[in-house]
């Protein structure tokens, strides 16, 4: 591309704090960012460190305190909540940390869920939660309901909803914390391949392994943009002829533990 | 955008009402009461009317009466003439009689003068319990077309101490409807028969006296009741045509208002507001089933507001979600708005329905029935949907206004 293009997404002095006094504290500290529209980033860093205060500001979920924050090259402060929900609905989708399945609704409802605001009907929103569903290879749990799945099952559910909409901004909260190797192959080349159609994606995770598929890595320290790197696309295709080791030796560092812990216990329960 | 959404709430509230089926439906009970009570109220007062606006028409529609007015209109409604004889100071006088009689176009008048106390058998002693006592001239018999039976009505000729008595009163009196010459005591002075009516079975009337119980007087005798002052409930004013009532009602109106030196302390009525309702058995009844509707409304709309402050804490998360996959607020409000609004229709309709059992259990004790009209039925939905609005806007609100990432943190 020659054309010069605004970046999708454009972070100037972002700052997010939480807590009042003593307690106050930045867990965004004056984060420049550009995104430029077909990267994909990968966000690595500690525990602690504001990656999914990040993802959400940056999915709109959020606002932040301090800075300002374009995309497309037009500050988002300004927009009504609606103009929000409308982005979010046309422009981004949103992988989360906790799958966030509604319980009461079905797979295929679920995945079809962000399609009602984009006011499509019923008969249309089902076959286009198929399709993606069938990408995932979940077909035959269509009609299960949530606390049916395993954890695996469960995350590939939310990221097929996240993706369902067909959104140009993929946000995702390590996508694959809860998968094993094969699932994460599954969803990596998944949104390998949004990528190559030109989909911009941010994806937290604690596993290096998987900043292979990334064009761009940015380390996290403490609020701030601890390290950013580019990486060559020439390094990339030698990585990617190597047999793919998703799963890390050592298990991957749980953002929340105790919410792991949490869900685990819920899930022994319903058996 | 919006608009098609709409399927999408109706099913999404379907569902979620079907899994909370036991608390929902009470809900819809709450909603179902006041509406049952507005519907019998509406359809009982809309049989009252009829039936008095059928008599009405069958007197041929050249008929206007005279009522006096109180303080305000509200209040004059509970204080109209009574078959029960609550005397209350009339505005009418005896001047305003004959000045009415004396309009153009007027052919006749009579004025009722109903008097408290109780008719006491000379023959036996007996005392009948619901006796009504009314002063009158002898042209109520044409104006309100009161059927003889037996004898003469009151007239001026006769001497004053003469009554006209209903049949069922001269059966509780004397213990026979034939009872010309009979005597009968009203407080201490002695009254000769000269007539019997007709049974008739006609308690609910424009002119508020159950005739069946009535004895009738003559004018001069109920003034000397009263310390000479004639007290009078309603005058009855009939036309010569009915092109000329209008005019008669217009002078009557002058003349009266000069007589009560400008100010309107009457009512003059015509056609269907003379069949208004006015007895005071009818308006204690929907008195008290207004009361109930207007509290059952409330209490009902408060149990949709709670059960859907109670739905919308149990689907934060879902709110958080939903928002996140692109649900705006107004989309949320949608959501939560048709929910209550299904409740409180479901609940409308079931009032609806038995509000008119009610009505028609009541009517078998009661001489006539309720009516059915459309404009009921829009009443009875208006106000339902009306509840579920108002006591489901807020909570609806409420969620709309949930912050995404705090309602997302939330476990249940
Ligand atoms: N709602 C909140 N209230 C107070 N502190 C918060 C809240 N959300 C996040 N934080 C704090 O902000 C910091 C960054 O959190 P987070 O973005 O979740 O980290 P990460 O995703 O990198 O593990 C943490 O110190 C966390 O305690
Ligand atoms: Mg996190």
């Amino acid at each position: 591309m020659t054309k010069k293009i605004p970046p999708v997404i454009e972070l100037r002095g972002l700052t997010k704090r939480y807590g009042v006094g003593d307690a106050e504290h930045n867990a965004l500290d004056e984060i420049d960012l550009t995104i430029e529209k077909g990267e994909f980033i990968t966000i690595m860093g500690p525990s602690g460190c504001g990656k999914t205060t990040l993802l959400n500001i940056l999915g709109l979920l959020d606002r932040s305190d301090d800075g300002e924050y374009l995309l497309d090259g037009k500050s988002v402060e300004t927009l009504s909540n609606t103009r929000h929900a409308r982005i979010r609905s046309q422009q981004i989708g949103i992988v989360f940390q906790s799958f966030n399945l509604i319980n009461r609704l079905n797979v295929i409802e679920n995945v079809a869920l962000p399609l009602t605001y984009k006011g499509m009907f019923r008969t249309k929103r089902l076959i286009m939660a198929s399709e993606i569903l069938k990408s995932f290879h979940l077909s035959e749990r269509e009609y299960y309901m949530p606390w049916q799945l395993s954890g695996g099952q469960m995350q590939r559910v939310a990221i097929a909803r996240a993706l369902v909409n067909n959104p140009s901004i993929i946000l995702a909260d390590e996508p694959t914390g809860n998968l094993d190797s094969k699932s994460s192959h599954i969803v990596m080349e998944e949104l390998s391949d949004l990528h190559k159609r030109g989909n911009t994606i941010v994806m937290v995770t604690h596993n290096p392994n998987l900043t292979t598929y990334a064009s761009r890595v940015i380390q996290m320290l403490d609020g701030k943009v601890a390290s950013d790197t580019k990486v060559p696309p020439a390094k990339k295709e030698t990585n990617k002829k190597k047999p793919l080791n998703i799963e890390s030796s050592t298990p991957p560092v749980k953002d929340t533990p105790k919410k792991s812990a949490k869900n685990r216990k819920k899930k022994q329960a319903k058996k | 955008m919006t608009s098609l959404l709409i399927f999408e709430h109706i099913q999404n509230a379907y569902h979620s009402l079907r899994s909370t089926k036991m608390r929902t439906l009470l809900t819809i009970l709450g909603v179902a009461i006041g509406v049952a009570s507005i519907t019998t109220i509406l359809s009982l007062g809309g049989g009252v009317t009829k039936l008095v606006s059928n008599q009405i028409d069958n007197l041929g529609g050249n008929i206007a009466v005279v009522r006096p007015g109180m303080v305000s209109k509200s209040l004059n409604d509970f204080t109209n003439p009574t078959t029960s004889g609550i005397f209350t100071t009339s505005t009418l006088t005896e001047e305003d009689f004959r000045d009415i009689q004396a309009v153009e176009g007027v052919e006749a008048a009579a004025p009722l003068m109903v008097l408290n106390g109780s008719v006491k058998s000379t023959k036996n002693g007996t005392k009948p319990a619901n006796s009504v006592i009314v002063a009158t001239t002898p042209s109520l018999e044409q104006i309100a077309k009161l059927p003889i039976r037996d004898g003469q009505f009151i007239d001026t000729v006769t001497d004053q101490n003469t009554s006209v008595i209903g049949s069922q009163l001269s059966v509780d009196l004397f213990g026979t409807d034939q009872s010309i010459g009979q005597t009968f005591t009203f407080r201490g002075q002695i009254f000769t028969v000269i007539g019997v009516l007709k049974h008739m079975n006609n308690p609910i009337n424009y002119n508020n006296v159950d005739f069946d119980h009535t004895a009738i007087i003559s004018l001069e005798s109920g003034k000397g009741f009263n310390q000479g002052i004639v007290q009078i409930q309603q005058i009855n004013v009939s036309a010569k045509s009915v092109d000329q009532l209008p005019h008669v009602i217009d002078t009557a109106n002058k003349q009266l208002l000069a007589n009560h030196q400008d100010e309107k302390d009457f009512d003059i009525l015509s056609g269907e507001e003379i069949a208004k309702p006015t007895s005071q058995f009818f308006k204690a009844v929907t008195a008290v089933m207004t009361v109930i509707a207007a509290i059952s409304l409330v209490v009902g709309g408060i149990g949709i507001m709670n059960i859907m402050l109670v739905g919308v804490a149990e689907r934060t998360r879902e709110i958080g979600l939903r928002k996140a996959v692109g649900a705006s607020d107004i989309n949320i409000v949608w959501q939560f708005l048709t929910e209550s609004l299904i409740m409180s229709l479901l609940g409308g309709i079931l009032g609806y329905i038995s509000g008119y059992i009610i009505a028609l259990m009541i009517s078998t004790a009661l001489p006539f029935d309720p009516i059915f009209s459309w404009e009921i039925a829009a009443i009875a939905m208006s106000i339902a949907v009306g509840v579920g609005t108002v006591f489901g806007l807020y909570p609806a609100i409420r969620a709309a206004r949930k912050d995404p990432i705090e309602s997302l943190r939330q476990y249940h």
